[in-house]
């Protein structure tokens, strides 16, 4: 059952409707797994990861995908894997030892090793298309550490909220990874979850949960997932031995003052980009910006805040036309900048 | 994308049937993948609706609360009218702001104006001077009635900055929630999808996401629920029905009656009139004290969360038809109908009284094992020097049988009296300056007088009479409960278990475990003159006044009047330098139960929540000794006298010792009426 089931993705690429009205119109001659069929044949790949915690309310335990049937276990970075024994427990109850292969820092991904006989797997598919909104997925992950021994890690459903970039911190610090995640309106991210499955209803992995983490703009507590895609990477690249590649997104910063936008001091964590002044003869002076013109917007990307707006700028290319969008006076202004210059080119 | 939802519909359908009529009874995955399709059509029907708000003025200050709560940040928007007009929270657009940026489906912007507040509901309208093309309101909705708990909803939100909406699935749990006011999803509802849509499985609206207070559950921001699998949308029925105000820049505010319950239980009391507030709707629609409520726009009432359930939902300017019993006991009771106007807000409650001070009274238990039944009517103990009852001629030692508003046309008000409690219930509900008869017997005559009514004063008049008895007949009480880690230590006079006593808790300035020797030397003459028990607790913490020292109170008080008859209306706390200050707060934890604060040497604590009084909860408040922060004393006076408190000045204390003789005199003092 399991075998079909894992083969289907690589066919099944861009025709998700298709499928589903196929399925459920052919009825009992080639019906979908249901759920429980779903979450058997995947849970089988996922493992319980101990290693070192304990203290200061960190766990001693994560969760781990083992993606090859070699035994490579995809997890995440975290102190759990600060021990010289980490063992992976099976849902049959076996456990092994495992080995650190690499950790990505970027991603906090990590990959172990583990050597046995007949080991399940749940495969990487790489070039798996990103999941849309509203696509329902099934989260497998040890959250909590209920499940032990040779219980299969613990089941949870709900459906992808949103898929946007990972803006969120952990105490006061900035989490590392700033690509793209997948937001779930489910409460999957819990002590134990980190390194668990996030699989569709057709039993493809689509992502893998994410550390413990809250949005930065708004402090809640986030529920997400890595895309497979990002997994992917960060898999070939500490398998392979190569430095870990860029994560899109996050990246430099670029003073606006090289504009001539002069903002209020930041003295708040998230200070919104009031202006203070523009330079006289700059861009900003020659495009009309004047003091107290709120900062909302570059380039169409929301900036909340000082930071925000450092960040924006830094995204673009030197010599790419910047446009701010602003509030003055109850009405939204666009102002037209030019060409972004060299982050270290004299104003 | 909107046609085919009903394709998928038969789909499903089909799929259901199949399931239930056995012949496929393992399709669960085929139904599930329908399922996974027709929540996406159903939020693509709606999305070009969903729109951001972003926080274009400052947002809320972040900081030390950032851990606990989420603070003000991206929202989210509903388009309700193709004029530009779009319905958001109060959490996305507070109070103190005017004006937010709004983000359209395709990436534009534009600046949303606050064109008024339905403040029932935390919703607010917005107006942007024109929608971008793509972008409508919602085209189809539920009704109200049409719900049924267990179905699917699915909640979008556009608090993330993605191209499509945040989709959350769940069902509904449950219909008139919030008093009415909201229906309950099992959907993810948070910071980012407040003011966002409920939609049905078909997409069309059900309600606006809001972060409503569930009070019940003793949350009042609304937000602490956003990780529990709760969440509120007020119905858009609801919603549509009062757009036209809203677009005509009303504010719509919860409606108030002006009542009081005999009981203190907000939910499970019956719906017994004990005060009727005085320039109150209820009032102007001759509703009185004693009265029950029968039935509130045609649903039966018989507890107060009744009447809450039909009063919630309504704004100030409704109309409220109640129907009112009158009449108690054996006397026939006669069915009254009563059409009230709601209303915002009630002037400040000031207590009126005639100024006679009762007798003791002994509490309903302790009466109860006495000897003699209570006798019929208020025997008057003394009269409030040069106060209205003093001048109009009543002694001490009259009995007042009944009361009675002094017009002629009125006399079917009448009031006959077994209980202090009820003389003030009807006071209570006066206008200060207001002419009353009181019934009284005198030496078996009967007596007449009229008595204007005034604002109470606060203070400990000069004469207020006092017991001869052997200060050596007081004793210290280690009052012990099995919750209590260490028993509190009382100064009580000697007496018989029924002698009902006034009750005052005094806190020192925290130093620990209290000296028993000391104790009774300051408080033993003041304790025996004015017939009252002196609780001294100590401080667990000997630096601080803590959160269980508040609990220790409330349990040693339950322990004394287990021993000893407590006269429910002379009942105060006290204290000096932090044990004033721990004083208000201890009086705010126990409520209506504590009738009198006197902070010596003290100004309030920066905690202090100061609720506007109200009939059956004020409080008399004395400031005693030298204030340190003589500005800060003079501000508390202020917003106490403007919450309708009774604010006065304690003689004595200046060297931050307890003024005891006056302490105990002001005890008996707060039993006026």
């Amino acid at each position: 059952m399991s075998d079909t089931m894992r083969a289907r993705p690589a066919r099944a690429r861009g025709a998700r409707l298709a499928l589903a009205l196929a399925l459920a119109l052919a009825g009992p001659v080639s019906r979908a797994a249901t759920p429980g069929e779903t979450i058997a044949g995947a849970a089988r790949g996922v493992v319980k990861v101990y290693g070192a915690g304990g203290v200061r309310g960190l766990e001693a335990y994560q969760t781990g995908i083992l993606v090859t049937p070699a035994g490579h276990v995809v997890t995440v970075l975290s102190t759990v894997l600060d021990s010289d024994t980490i063992d992976c427990v099976l849902d049959d109850g076996r456990r092994y030892p495992a080995r650190l292969v690499g950790a990505d820092p970027a991603r906090e991904l990590a990959v172990l090793a583990i050597e046995g006989e007949d080991l399940p797997a749940l495969p990487l598919v790489a070039d798996l298309p990103r999941v849309a909104p509203g696509t329902r997925v099934l989260a497998l992950s040890n959250l909590f550490g209920v499940a032990v021994g040779d219980e299969r890690v613990s089941a949870q459903h709900g459906v992808i909220s949103a898929v946007v970039p990972l803006e969120a911190r952990r105490g006061s610090y900035e989490a590392p990874y700033r690509g793209t995640v997948y937001l779930l309106d489910c409460t999957t991210n819990n002590p134990g979850s980190p390194g668990g499955a996030l699989i569709d209803f057709r039993g493809r992995l689509v992502g893998v949960l994410g550390k413990e983490l809250r949005a930065s703009a708004s402090g809640v507590w986030l529920n997400y997932a890595l895309p497979i895609d990002e997994v992917a990477k960060a898999y070939d690249d500490i398998v392979a031995g190569r430095a870990s590649a860029p994560v899109a997104g996050g990246g430099t910063r670029f003073d606006p003052a090289l504009l001539g936008v002069l903002l209020v001091p930041d003295l708040l964590d998230r200070t919104p980009p009031f202006l203070e002044a523009t330079r006289a003869g700059s861009a900003a002076a020659a495009a009309g910006l004047r003091a107290d013109d709120l900062l909302v917007a570059v380039n169409g990307r929301t900036v909340p805040s000082r930071r925000a707006v450092e960040e924006a700028l830094g995204a673009l290319a030197t010599g790419d036309p910047v446009r701010l969008t602003v509030v003055r006076g109850g009405a939204i202004v666009e102002c037209d900048l030019g060409p972004r210059p060299a982050a270290g080119e004299a104003p | 994308m909107k046609g085919h939802w009903l394709a998928l519909l038969a789909l499903l359908l089909a799929t259901v049937v199949r399931s239930a009529t056995g012949q496929d009874p393992a399709d669960a995955g085929s139904l599930a993948l329908a399922e996974e399709e027709a929540f996406r059509a159903a939020a693509a029907t709606v999305a070009p609706a969903v729109v951001r708000i972003e926080p274009g003025v400052a947002t809320a200050a972040v900081g030390a609360g950032a851990e606990a709560a989420p603070a003000t940040s991206f929202s989210t928007g509903v388009v309700v009218g193709a004029e530009g007009w779009i319905v958001t929270t109060a959490f996305a657009v507070p109070d103190d702001v005017a004006e937010t940026v709004v983000r359209f489906p395709d990436g534009s912007r534009a600046v949303g104006r606050v064109v008024s507040r339905d403040e029932a509901r935390s919703l607010v309208l917005l107006r942007v001077e024109a929608l971008p093309a793509g972008c409508a309101p919602p085209t189809e909705w539920v009704r109200r009635a049409d719900l049924a708990v267990g179905q699917w909803t699915i909640a979008l939100g556009r608090g993330w900055d993605s191209a499509t909406p945040g989709v959350a699935v769940g069902i509904l749990s449950a219909l008139d929630r919030s008093w009415g006011r909201s229906v309950q999803t099992d959907a993810s509802v948070s910071p980012a999808n407040y003011g966002g849509a409920l939609v049905d499985i078909r997409g069309r609206m059900i309600g606006i996401l809001a972060p409503l207070p569930a009070d019940t559950a003793g949350m009042n921001s609304g937000t602490e629920l956003y990780d529990a699998g709760i969440g509120f949308a007020v119905p858009y029925e609801d919603l549509v029905r009062v757009l036209p105000r809203l677009q005509a820049g009303e504010t719509l505010r919860p409606g108030i009656i002006g009542i009081g319950y005999a009981s203190r239980d907000a939910v499970n009391g019956p719906a017994r009139v004990a005060v009727c507030r005085a320039g109150s709707p209820a009032a102007k629609a001759g509703i009185r004290a004693g009265d029950r409520i029968v039935s509130a726009n045609g649903r039966a009432v018989t507890r107060v969360a009744d009447l809450r359930h039909v009063v919630a939902p309504l704004y100030a300017g409704d109309r409220l038809e109640l129907e009112l019993e009158r009449g108690t006991g054996d006397t026939a009771t006669e069915r009254i109908g009563a059409s009230v106007e709601l209303v915002a807000r009630l002037p400040p409650w000031r207590r009126t009284v005639l100024g006679i001070v009762p007798t003791r009274e002994a509490p309903p238990a302790a009466a109860a094992g006495a000897a003699e039944p209570a006798a019929a009517g208020i025997r008057v103990g003394w009269v409030w020097p040069d106060g209205p009852a003093a001048a109009a001629g009543v002694l001490p030692g009259d009995v007042v049988v009944a009361v009675r508003p002094a017009e002629a046309e009125r006399a079917g008000e009448r009031l006959a009296l077994a209980a202090p409690a009820q003389l003030a219930g009807f006071v209570g509900g006066l206008e200060p300056g207001s002419s009353v008869i009181l019934e009284l017997k005198r030496d078996a005559a009967p007596v007449d007088v009229t008595v204007v009514t005034t604002v109470a004063q606060a203070g400990v008049p000069a004469d207020v009479p006092v017991t001869e008895s052997d200060p050596a007949a007081v004793r210290v009480v280690r009052l012990e409960a099995p919750e209590l880690p260490e028993p509190v230590l009382a100064v009580v006079p000697d007496g018989a278990a029924t002698e009902p006593l006034g009750a005052l808790v005094w806190f020192d300035p925290p130093r620990g475990a209290v000296d028993a020797e000391g104790a009774l030397r300051t408080w033993r003459t003041a304790a025996a003159r004015h017939r009252v028990a002196v609780l001294v607790p100590g401080s667990s913490d000997p630096q601080r006044w803590g959160r269980a020292d508040i609990g220790a109170v409330a349990r040693a008080l339950d322990s004394l009047r287990s021993r000893r008859a407590i006269d429910p209306s002379r009942v105060a706390v006290a204290g000096s330098g932090a044990g004033g200050q721990f004083a208000w707060l201890v009086a705010e934890r126990l409520g209506p139960a504590v009738r009198g604060v006197a902070l010596v040497g003290a100004s309030l604590p920066r905690q202090a929540t100061i609720e506007p009084a109200e009939p059956g909860r004020s409080r008399v408040v004395l400031f005693g000794g030298s204030a340190t922060e003589p500005h800060l004393r003079d501000a508390d006076r202020e917003r106490l006298t403007a919450a309708g408190y009774p604010v006065g000045t304690l003689p004595g204390g200046e060297g931050g010792d307890a003024p005891a003789e006056n302490l105990c005199a002001w005890v008996e003092a707060l039993g006026v009426l």
